[in-house]
């Protein structure tokens, strides 16, 4: 262990089958971020509907998906959905035979339970009057929904999203467990082979380091697409050092998350 | 429950509650020295130093852009190595459970969290309270423990019950670098028993539990901490407490 603990030339030997892991850990990450995404919205609007069961039910999928840790619910999708009949018979067995099915389906309840909250906290944050505004003019409840609710709800939600986004990334690393190489386990098994503890442990959290700073950085420039409009009042808050930064943090306490 | 004799699951019930006491004893210790370093590294960090600045926003950006898994692996597999580099003979030869890595890593990732959470609330404080505290000759040791920090805790509070409850959620990692935690023992009465449904979802519902419970002191804590400010935020606290 002199000088430096990483093996360079282990480190570039292994650097193939590392971006073959990042490659599946990039598809474990997009398709239940699509998935999740689309649960989300019909469990969303279950919960703020009027109808009580309905709402109720929505809140039970929340808690339950968001409450429970991601290796708990793998577990459960893993291996306790194997043991119902129907399931093992049904044609959906093709989904829940296979570990990669399996890891998708957890991930996706798990990421659609907390956009069920961002979205909510996003929709509730529109000012009132502006929906009414919408309706006096006549425009559809659907056209409202759509070209005045999200376009705000987006805006408002951005950095929660954000966050989400970064851990269920984060979140994703021990879908090794349920033997899929993705970046973890090609890290792990490197570990195996070579009994460095350092070097592919290291340059695997160098890739996911760069794969979340990108995803961040991704964002940064949407949010300053989505603001666009306001770009005079960003020059003038910048105009004023230190005082403006400290009043944006205030609304962000409660979102640093991990 | 087709194949559970009930002293069967008496035995499972007992090795579940062990490992639960592990899991909860993992967690509040990870928690604590989490507090305890990031509240120090968040005072700390306020120095204008380049150094100091330096130094937190590597930190912070490699431990929050890194996923815990990882950093549990490095302390759990490297972790002597480390010892030994850096105490010589003698730490070679002292082996890391994984208990040790996990408190360790929870510790190091957590504490930036922490950290970064108590440096927004610092700055949010008006300058007066620090400008009174010093023009009433107030020694800083008692100016940081008896004025700044109470009012940073209240303001801290939703992102540290947040932080709380992340942790909490991730604590069955442990498990996969060897430890014997609710987690293990459910898996292990799960593949004995074959019955995995009940185990996990019993699992599950173990930490939904937990973390309802804490949600419920925490909105308590967070009454108690706001009892200075009652009365311009009387409407504030129910709706904060919600999320």
């Amino acid at each position: 262990m002199n000088g430096l603990p990483i093996d360079l030339a282990l480190a570039w030997e292994s650097l193939p089958a590392l971006f073959d892991g990042l490659k599946v850990t990039a598809i474990l990450t997009a398709l239940p971020l699509l998935l999740g995404l689309a649960l989300a919205f019909p469990i969303c609007f279950a919960r703020m509907s009027d109808r009580r069961w309905l709402a109720l039910l929505a809140e039970a999928f929340v808690t339950f998906f968001r409450g429970a840790p991601l290796l708990i619910l793998l577990y459960l999708v893993y291996y306790g959905l194997g043991q119902i009949e129907a399931l093992r018979e049904g044609p959906f067995w093709i989904l829940f035979g296979s570990p990669f099915g399996c890891a998708i389906v957890a991930l996706s309840l798990n990421h659609a339970a907390y956009m069920v909250e961002v979205l909510r906290g996003g929709l509730l944050a529109v000012p009132h009057g502006i929906v009414e505004a919408s309706e006096a003019l006549g425009i559809t409840r659907r056209n409202i929904f759509i070209w005045v609710k999200m376009p705000l709800a987006i805006r408002y939600g951005l950095k929660a999203y954000q966050n989400e986004v970064v851990s269920f990334i984060k979140g994703t690393a021990i879908v090794s467990v349920v033997t899929i190489t993705d970046l973890t386990a090609v890290a792990n098994s490197i570990f195996e082979q070579t009994y460095d503890p350092f070097t592919p442990i290291l340059c695997a959290a160098a890739f996911y380091w760069a794969f979340v700073n990108i995803i961040r950085l991704g964002f940064g420039l949407w949010g300053r697409w989505l603001n666009r409009h306001n770009a005079e009042d960003v020059a003038a808050d910048a105009g004023v050092p230190g005082r403006g930064a400290a009043l944006r943090r205030t609304s962000d306490l409660g979102q640093v998350t991990p | 429950m087709t194949n559970l004799s009930l002293a069967d699951l008496a035995g499972y019930m007992r090795q579940l509650g062990e490992g639960a006491l592990i899991t909860l004893e993992l967690f509040l210790t990870s928690f604590a020295l989490a507090f305890i370093f990031g509240v120090l590294i968040g005072i700390a960090t306020l120095s204008r130093s380049r150094v100091v600045q330096g130094i937190w926003r590597v930190y912070a950006s490699i431990f929050m852009g890194v996923p815990s898994l990882l950093v549990i692996f490095l302390t759990f597999y490297g972790g002597s190595a480390m010892l030994g580099a850096v105490l010589g003979e003698f730490g070679a030869r002292i082996d890391i459970s994984p208990f040790g890595a996990g408190v360790i890593a929870f510790t190091v990732v957590y504490a930036a969290y922490i950290a970064e959470l108590v440096r927004g609330a610092i700055e949010n404080l008006p300058k007066g309270q620090f400008e009174g505290a010093r023009a009433l000759a107030i020694p800083p040791a008692i100016m940081w423990g008896k004025v700044i920090l109470p009012q940073v805790m209240r303001l801290a509070l939703p992102g540290l019950v947040n932080v709380w409850s992340f942790m909490l959620k991730e604590t069955p990692l442990v498990s996969l670098a060897g430890l014997q935690d609710l987690v293990a023992a459910a898996k292990i009465a799960a593949g004995a028993t074959k019955e995995p449904f009940i185990f996990f979802v019993a699992t599950a519902l173990v930490f939904i539990a937990f973390s309802a419970l804490s949600f419920r002191l925490a909105s308590r804590l967070e009454t108690r901490l706001d009892r200075g400010q009652r009365r311009e935020a009387a409407g504030r606290s129910s709706s904060r407490a919600a999320a």
